[in-house]
């Protein structure tokens, strides 16, 4: 009796111990401390966020089967959170705030717990505000188990460093963030961007510039923040002499697990000892595949072999941004640093005489019969030197002549834009990702098809799908168990990583049954691409251009896969509010000339769609008078070209007797002292030139025409104004610092002024 | 008169007080030997180092030594360097990328000592001037790649063919004929007595036929001339590898249009296609068809 009791309780304990060291040795725990900083990447001291004292995050490391327990103990005086990007992942644990979770409050700790069921290349940041910008951002690699079916010999066995990328402004990204939605161009200036008159006049551009204005377009580029740096691991050029403590050596492998953790760049990834063999995308195996070079979108993630050619040499690995105004590097070998050249300038006139071309006058891109997907017919080739040439004519170094083939004309050849067609190198595009195994969907699940078109406008910086922003748009309900398949085509002048949480989809790229999985597609404009996956997971999963200012601008939606009990959220509704407002914040902006001859200025409230602004003119005697005109109105259309508003004047000034202005309607307008309410509208016509028209309570009717900010030369802006109550302006700024500009105009009222203009 | 001479005394010290006011501040100085051959390079390595009031470099022709003078707490030693190395110069710190080395002017491309010899294909950019005095920067086939390469017999001819493949790419003669060399000499080096039975048979039967179209390509600097060369070679190499066990997959392509639309094949490592036959004008004329694996 005694003895069988014994046994038992042996068995169960041996049970019980079993089970403990089964779970015992899946958790795995990181404590994360985020903290306000000040750091110096660029010449001044500004304010980051640290992790643990680092920037970027501590990588943070799990095997397949493990359980990950990270504690993020908040210590900043603003609300954070955390997103595990690519990770499959119950809802609670997203990190996204509001839609899966209450922001985690200051001075509060926060778990996410999870099981980690897959492998690859990941990354995790800050979904909360701005954070991404300033520090939030980290590696998170998921080692496969060394028994995994899918283990490669010779590439998952070899030296491997992960290496985030990142870029670093010493603006307040709050700021760039204002800038970006009134069209601020110091970016541009900062760049050698602006595509002047001046310049295009240099370049023999001009009727390209002429045709660019008259079809309402600012001058084009190919990203829109300038930044002070870039960096790879948080530094600017790191040497990458061991791994492992093991020294490298000729003929060595060494994987790179790169992921973009830029806010809003893409980089071009080279290297100077040969080919990059590309092994996995997003964190996932791909077929390997030699290129000479790459693009890695924002947030994606790409897994890359570069082999040590010589002994004693270090060969440069260079990121460098699509603008090609930043780098970082690594160096990866021991001895004498062979360096790449850098990447020429970009010739932007190419690239808006291209833009010209595409453009519809009703702002649609039209892409001419070219049926434009998984980035093989990059438009931008136009504007790379290495590619098509340094402006001048493209030599034809090959002697025999004759070829009835090589006379194609540029305009017909349908490799116009596909820059491994036209060029003696390789860049990758998606059409050569391929999946080593299978990765067919359920054949009986019920397919859904699902399209988007991507939309926006450059010069209230307004992004949004369907021509819709999250705030005006409900969850896009999806059964449990359903093929969501969808179609998304970019009618938008800029390219837009679009990323899905918590699901791989198929990128339909011609591989059949072997389609690549990924959680981001990059869509340049004028493409179309379709990705399909099985919605399995129950939740509220965010599907958005990771470009984080296109994000806060409301490039969104929300997939609700059935009725998601989150015990995160007890108040679901009242949270997407709170989502829907954060995605469409108003921005303040406002503007005084302290002139000679009075001030002149404006102040304006706006979101994606309303505004609500004043303008005024105040002169320094009763002569002059005192005028401010106030207008709310609502933007319509894609483009946002046409605004109706309401709008209240007030002016006060002291005539002369008997003297009144008339109008060229031959309306007069008698007191000196008025207030008049007013219903109008206003009109981008071609030119970028604003079309007002005004009539008053009292009958009297306004017409405007007003052109600002036209380029004259890098730095030097123009503009105009005249209506019809015979009033005119013009002026010229001398564009001095991103918040002021020296500024000489005449004003028919006022007369000539000399000032200093100031804007917020 | 006395106050004249005098100014002439007082301005030329002035001057000189001015010029060392001039001068680099925190100044640090470094001696570093920049690779580089005539009077006219000194111009251009000093102006790629200077750097403002920041840094200067000068530079003597006779012993390669540059003193680098720069403002420690504004800019570095490498920081001038690299910009030099980066406008086409080596030295002891950096290699100049090998577009801008190709870049400088014939005369003023000196012999790159301190770039290792390649001693496998990953690199194919390759020294253009300095094939008239032997060679050294050119592929051979020395032990160290025989040993890695041992499970597949055939590895150092690939290498140096798709070096001359790529060289035909870029339609340039001069790098073709140099790694066409090397390939001849790579088939000299082939061991027997590693062969498989089936390998040693198609290796007596090609090899003289493979060494007749290097040379021939070797030999020829007409561009037009080599590619017929090459079209042999080619589908030569093709019968060889198909028995042979091959490093990775080699991709067996065929372009239509070349020798007036007769057609001809070419192997590569990448499934992307680069015509060798045409060089730029059609450069993605062709296509894939098989794969030896």
């Amino acid at each position: 009796m005694n003895m069988r009791k014994k046994s038992n309780i042996l068995t169960v304990v041996l049970l019980l111990m079993t089970q403990l060291t089964v779970l015992a040795q899946k958790v795995v725990r990181h404590d994360l401390y985020v903290r306000d900083t000040i750091v110096n990447y660029a010449g001044k001291s500004k304010r980051a966020i640290a992790v643990n004292g680092q920037i970027p995050m501590p990588t943070l490391t799990f095997t397949e089967g493990d359980t990950a327990e990270i504690v993020v103990h908040n210590e900043l005086k603003e609300s954070t959170s955390l997103h595990w990007h690519g990770i499959f992942l119950p809802n609670k644990e997203d990190g996204v705030p509001h839609l899966t979770q209450e922001p985690i409050q200051p001075n509060s700790t926060y778990t996410y717990r999870f099981p980690i069921i897959q492998h690859g290349t990941h990354w995790y940041h800050s979904h909360s505000g701005l954070q991404e910008q300033i520090g939030m951002y980290g590696s998170l690699i998921l080692n496969k188990r060394v028994d995994d079916k899918t283990f490669r010999k010779g590439i998952d066995d070899l030296p491997t460093i992960p290496v985030i990328l990142s870029e670093w402004t010493n603006y307040n990204p709050d700021n760039i963030q204002r800038m970006l939605h009134t069209a601020n161009d110091w970016a541009a200036i900062k760049k050698g961007a602006t595509q002047s008159y001046v310049e295009a006049i240099k370049e023999g551009k001009f009727k390209t510039k002429v045709t660019n204005e008259w079809k309402r377009q600012l001058a084009m580029d190919v990203s829109d923040v300038y930044y002070d740096k870039v960096l790879m691991n948080g530094a600017h050029s790191t040497d990458l002499k061991s791994v492992n403590g093991k020294a490298l050596k000729a003929g060595d492998k060494v994987r790179l697990r790169i992921s973009n953790g830029g806010a809003s760049s893409y980089f071009w990834l080279r290297y100077a000892g040969g080919k990059i063999t590309v092994v996995a995308n997003d964190g996932n195996d791909v077929v390997p595949v030699e290129v000479d070079r790459l693009m890695i979108a924002v947030s994606e993630t790409y897994d890359v072999v570069v082999t040590i050619p010589n002994e004693g040499t270090a060969y440069e690995f260079m990121a460098t941004t699509e603008d090609r105004t930043q780098s970082a590097s690594y160096f990866v070998g021991n001895g004498i640093k062979q360096l790449i050249s850098p990447l020429p300038r970009l010739k932007y006139f190419e690239g808006m005489k291209m833009m010209n071309d595409m453009m519809k006058m009703n702002g649609d891109l039209n892409d001419m019969g070219m049926k434009m997907s998984l980035n093989q017919m990059d438009m931008n080739v136009v504007m790379y030197p290495e590619i098509t040439g340094d402006g001048k004519k493209k030599e034809d170094h090959s002697k025999h002549s004759g070829m009835d083939h090589g006379q194609m004309k540029m305009e017909e050849d349908p490799n116009r834009y596909n820059a491994n067609a036209l060029g003696d190198i390789v860049t990758l595009n998606y059409a050569m990702l391929e999946s080593p195994q299978a990765t067919e969907l359920p054949k009986k699940a019920p397919i859904r098809d699902l399209k988007f078109t991507l939309t926006g406008n450059m010069s209230r910086y307004v992004w949004s799908m369907d021509n819709k922003i999250l705030s005006e748009t409900d969850k896009i309900p999806v059964k449990k168990g359903e093929v969501l398949r969808i179609t998304i085509y970019n009618n938008s002048m800029m390219r837009h990583p679009i990323h899905l949480h918590g699901f791989d989809f198929r990128l339909l790229n011609g591989k059949g049954s072997k389609a690549p999985l990924k959680n981001v597609v990059d869509i340049m404009p004028m493409e179309t691409d379709t990705i399909e996956f099985l919605a399995n997971e129950e939740g509220d999963w965010f599907f958005h251009c990771h470009i984080l200012y296109h994000m806060m601008a409301g490039m969104n939606r929300v997939f609700a896969v059935d009725d998601y009990k989150n015990p995160n959220l007890p108040d679901k509704a009242k949270a997407y509010k709170e989502l829907q407002m954060e995605s469409n914040m108003t921005h303040f902006m406002a503007q005084n000339d302290f002139a000679t001859n009075g001030n002149d200025g404006q102040a304006m409230f706006q979101n994606a769609r309303w505004q609500l602004g004043s303008e005024w003119r105040l002169g320094y005697n009763d002569m002059h008078g005192y005028e401010v005109e106030t207008h709310l109105g609502r933007y319509f259309g894609k483009m946002q070209w046409f605004m109706p508003f309401v709008g209240f004047d007030y002016r006060y000034r002291r005539m002369g007797e008997d003297e009144h202005e008339k109008n060229i309607f031959g309306q007069a307008n008698k007191k000196d002292s008025r207030k008049a309410l007013s219903l109008g509208f206003m009109y981008t016509l071609p030119m970028l030139v604003n079309f007002q028209a005004e009539v008053y309570h009292d009958g009297i009717v306004r017409l405007q025409l007003m052109r600002e900010d036209i380029p004259i030369a890098r730095r030097i802006r123009g503009d105009f104004m005249v209506n019809s109550d015979l009033e005119y302006m013009a002026g010229l700024n001398y564009v001095i610092t991103k918040n002021m500009a020296f500024r000489t105009h005449y004003d028919s009222d006022m007369g000539f002024g000399v000032g200093l203009s100031l804007n917020y | 008169m006395r106050l004249i001479s005098l100014l002439g005394l007082v301005i030329p010290v002035l001057l000189s007080t001015q010029h060392t006011h001039a001068q680099i501040k925190n100044a640090k100085t470094a001696t570093v030997k920049i690779f580089g051959n005539t009077p006219a390079v000194k111009t251009i390595i000093e102006k790629e180092g200077k750097d403002r009031q920041f840094a200067k470099v000068d530079w003597n022709q006779t012993t390669k030594l540059a003193v680098v003078t720069y403002d420690s707490s504004k800019t570095s030693a490498d920081e001038v360097l690299k910009r030099i190395a980066l406008a086409g110069f080596d030295n002891e710190k950096f290699l100049a990328p090998d577009d801008a080395y190709i870049q400088l002017a014939k005369a003023e491309q000196y012999e790159r000592i301190l770039k290792p010899a390649l001693k496998n294909g990953t690199e194919h950019q390759v020294d253009h001037t300095n094939h008239s005095q032997g060679l050294q920067t050119i592929i051979q086939p020395s032990a160290s790649t025989k040993s890695a390469d041992e499970k597949t017999a055939f590895a150092q001819l690939t290498n140096p063919y798709f070096a001359l493949k790529d060289a035909l790419v870029k339609t340039d003669a001069v790098v073709a004929a140099a790694q066409a060399e090397a390939f001849q000499a790579a088939i000299k080096a082939v061991d027997m007595n590693k062969l498989s039975h089936d390998e040693h048979t198609v290796w007596m039967k090609v090899m003289d036929k493979l060494a007749t179209d290097a040379a021939g390509i070797t030999k020829n600097k007409d561009v037009a001339k080599q590619r017929v060369a090459f079209a042999s070679l080619s589908t030569t190499l093709y019968e060889l590898l198909k028995v042979s066990k091959v490093d990775g997959p080699i991709y067996y392509q065929h372009c239509p249009m070349f020798n007036e639309g007769k057609g001809a094949h070419w192997l590569s490592k990448e499934n992307a296609v680069k015509n060798p036959f045409f060089g730029v004008q059609m450069i993605s004329c062709g296509s894939t068809v098989e794969t030896l694996n």
